[in-house]
């Protein structure tokens, strides 16, 4: 081989590393902060992430004619999605997400803070926000104060319950009280008396937990009735391993054992409860105050009524399992291009055909007065929801971990008992164990 | 230094060949090396706090119950799925590869399943594998058997086996390329021989396309130990974060990886996941490819009878 081929070579081969370190050399760029435009020059395209639902084409059609150069891009919720596009530095410019769950994501630095937009803004105002806002606080250490990183758009006290007066009238089981909370025990065995076998199936279940949505929410608010927290104090470790945690894991063993209601076993084709109550087919579920939203049309099912959070111990508590709202990511191209968008949906026409449908409860207190009250299952539910707001409370969110993964690990661990492969204790110690690691994962990241 | 006689010059080469290596290097080598490199950190996919944690990562795979569970069960999975789809797409191939009436039409039945897209190949199969509405248990039903939950544990992995069996057409038309090569008078010979059906399958058509069923066994060993779309999709419900649903008999290796990844969000410790993946792949493939020496033969001189023959 001679000189000359060798050189060559080398040539061919330094080119060969350029070209592929260019991409890398690009892929920087695009994940570098301080390139976005901030939306005023003109022409911008907001990316939106958020469920099908949420902003209706009409409702697009007439926040794009309110602000001319301002164009909406749907994408429906992905976690995936979100996270390669995080990952690749162009996120979204409005994200759809919890305010229970928002601790993880702010302290990894990925949310924008929303002060100087709340301080300037002629619609959004700092007093009118309601404490269920303060999820999406974070002050560098703990969530609930500090900054705001994102606003809800509606919420409710998740743990209450809805149920059909038909199915009870059937089955001979009294209604249940406006005002008195049941036990959770006392809860399973009314489901259990609800429940229509039909050969294999199951004609129509007794209770539903809406088991594919969440599990930590349910868990923590059981062992906070029963006066305890399933996290220590700087939220760095959780503890399955008390009787308290061991409990309310137990009563989901049993409930998924009694077969009276969808599991992760045993789950429904559309992972949400409505459309099997809706059709008759599910006599309570466990869902908040939004839930009512659903029966307000003529054709809808007429006995409804809404109930009291259960409780596993002695103290009432009845949190929201997620306050869904929206926030913007730190590196969003049209921060405020996206900021009037979130004007409009917070507080401008769709807030209030929410706040007036009874789809939840309103983020902002001057809307509240909007609530419906005109027919009789609505004005129930209004005064079960007003008496059942003082048992509002907070649920723990640790900076260290996401909730989808808090809520696969747990359902991991309860089909293990269900299906007898292991003890409830051995269970618990496991998932104690599992989350933990998770959580030092976590911390060591963040720190 | 005198030039050697080349009959092109170097740069058509280098031309030739450029392609291929750009393409080499940009979409396999660089990746690779970078997700050896992300392995080797804590990196989250998003947050800009990351650090490095050496061979950390490797080290928690070796304890790692969940994912050697998740690569046994692949195994296993390969192993059924892959014996089977060889013999099921060769029995089809042998069917229709004789003097039947509408042949085409019966080639075009057996294909077609191999043709339809994946997405919507599970959500019909996800409708037939219904509980409560589906074909299957309205079809068991008949026979006096109960509703069965297709959709779960531990069921699923046999409704996953059978809708990876389902796509047999793809393999059967190789394969029917395949027996078409084979001369007809050499299966003549061995009748006229005394040799009955199963004989000349067993002595003359099988030897003759072994490079072919070589061929399929090495991918479809691949792409087995690879599945993960199917899974995802093979679930009852998109309730509890999309990968975490899928049912536990149905978590193959690459599910795991993709949960630790976009669930856990720990990039690191899932490009450690792959690599130690690849590198179980590649011995699994040096196996075979050493093992198919002493069952596959090639109508052409081969590398180890080329070394025979010299010696």
């Amino acid at each position: 081989m001679n000189a000359q081929t060798r050189i060559s070579r080398r040539i061919i081969i330094r080119s060969l590393a350029i070209a592929a370190a260019l991409p890398l050399v690009a892929g920087c760029t695009v994940g570098s902060p301080g390139s976005s435009s901030g939306g005023n020059s003109g022409e911008a395209t907001i990316t939106l992430m958020a469920g099908a639902q949420d902003l209706s084409d009409k409702q697009i059609a007439e926040f794009e004619a309110a602000n001319p150069g301002i164009k909406i891009n749907l994408i429906v919720t992905d976690p995936t999605r979100l996270n390669t596009m995080l990952a690749a530095g162009s996120p979204p410019d409005i994200v759809a997400g919890g305010a229970l769950g928002s601790a993880n994501f702010n302290a990894r630095g990925l949310a924008t803070d929303l002060t100087p937009f709340l301080e300037k803004s002629q619609v959004l105002k700092e007093d009118d926000l309601q404490p269920v806002n303060d999820g999406f606080r974070w002050d560098g250490s703990h969530s609930g104060k500090g900054p705001l990183y994102g606003i809800v758009k509606d919420w409710s006290q998740d743990a209450s319950l809805w149920y059909n007066t038909a199915l009870f009238d059937k089955a001979s089981v009294p209604y249940l009280s406006e005002t008195e909370p049941t036990s959770y025990d006392e809860l399973l065995q009314i489901a259990k008396k609800l429940t229509v076998a039909d050969g294999g199936t199951t004609a129509s279940y007794g209770l539903g937990l809406e088991w594919a949505w969440t599990l930590y929410g349910p868990m923590s608010a059981m062992v906070l009735q029963q006066g305890g927290n399933l996290y220590n104090d700087d939220l760095s470790k959780i503890d399955f391993t008390t009787d308290q945690a061991r409990r309310a894991f137990q009563w989901y063993v049993d409930f998924a054992n009694a077969g009276v209601g969808p599991t992760s076993l045993n789950p429904l084709p559309d992972a949400s409860d409505f459309s099997t109550f809706a059709a008759g087919r599910m006599a309570i579920t466990q869902d908040g105050y939004w839930f009512g939203g659903n029966f307000a049309t003529p054709e809808a099912l007429k006995t409804v009524r809404m109930a009291p959070a259960p409780v596993m111990g002695e103290t009432r508590a009845n949190p929201t399992y997620s306050g869904q709202g929206w926030w913007i990511p730190e590196q969003a191209k049209n921060k405020d291009a996206a900021w009037k968008l979130m004007e409009y949906y917070m507080a401008g026409a769709p807030a209030q055909a929410r706040a007036s449908s009874g789809w939840g409860l309103p983020a902002l207190k001057s809307l509240m007065a909007k609530l419906p009250q005109e027919l009789p299952y609505q004005k129930a539910a209004y005064n079960v929801a007003q008496n059942e707001l003082q048992y509002a409370v907070p649920l723990p969110d640790s900076p260290y971990i996401t909730i989808d993964l808090l809520n696969t690990t747990i359902d991991k661990y309860l089909q293990k008992a269900i299906k007898n492969e292991m003890s409830v204790r051995d269970a618990c110690a496991a998932l104690t164990d599992e989350l933990n690691q998770a959580l030092a994962h976590g911390k060591e990241q963040i720190g | 230094m005198a030039r050697k006689w080349t009959r092109y010059p170097k740069k058509t080469f280098y031309a030739f060949i450029g392609p291929w290596a750009i393409g080499f290097v940009l979409l396999t080598a660089v990746p690779m090396l970078y997700g050896f490199l992300v392995s080797l950190t804590n990196f989250d996919g998003s947050s800009p706090r990351w650090k490095w944690v050496g061979l950390r990562n490797y080290l928690e795979l070796f304890n790692d119950g969940d994912a050697w569970a998740a690569l046994g069960r692949t195994m296993a999975f390969t192993a059924i799925v892959v014996p089977l789809s060889v013999a099921g797409s060769l029995g089809l191939a042998l069917i229709i590869n004789r003097r039947l009436r509408a042949v085409g039409l019966w080639r075009t039945v057996f294909f077609l399943p191999s043709v339809v897209p994946v997405v919507a190949m599970a959500i019909m199969w996800k409708l037939v594998f219904n509980k409560d509405a589906g074909i299957l248990n309205a079809v068991l039903g008949v026979v006096g058997i109960g509703p069965i939950d297709w959709l779960v544990d531990p069921t699923v992995f046999y409704s996953l086996i059978t809708v990876m069996l389902w796509g047999l057409g793809g393999g059967m038309v190789i394969m029917l390329a395949a027996l078409q090569g084979v001369p007809v008078e050499l299966e003549e010979a061995a009748v006229v021989d005394g040799a009955g059906r199963w004989t000349v399958l067993r002595h003359v058509t099988v030897p003759m396309i072994s490079p072919i069923l070589f061929f399929q066994v090495i991918t479809m060993v691949i792409g087995s130990l690879q599945i993960f779309v199917q899974p995802l999709l093979l679930t009852n419900s998109s309730g509890i974060a999309g990968a975490g649903t899928v049912p536990e008999s149905n978590r193959m290796y690459m599910v795991q990886v993709y949960q630790e990844f976009f669930l856990s969000n720990r990039f690191g410790y899932g490009s450690a996941m792959l690599w130690i993946f690849f590198i179980i792949i590649l011995g699994l493939t040096m196996v075979l490819l050493r093992s198919s020496r002493s069952w596959v033969h090639y109508e052409v001189d081969t590398d180890a009878e080329r070394e025979g023959a010299t010696k």
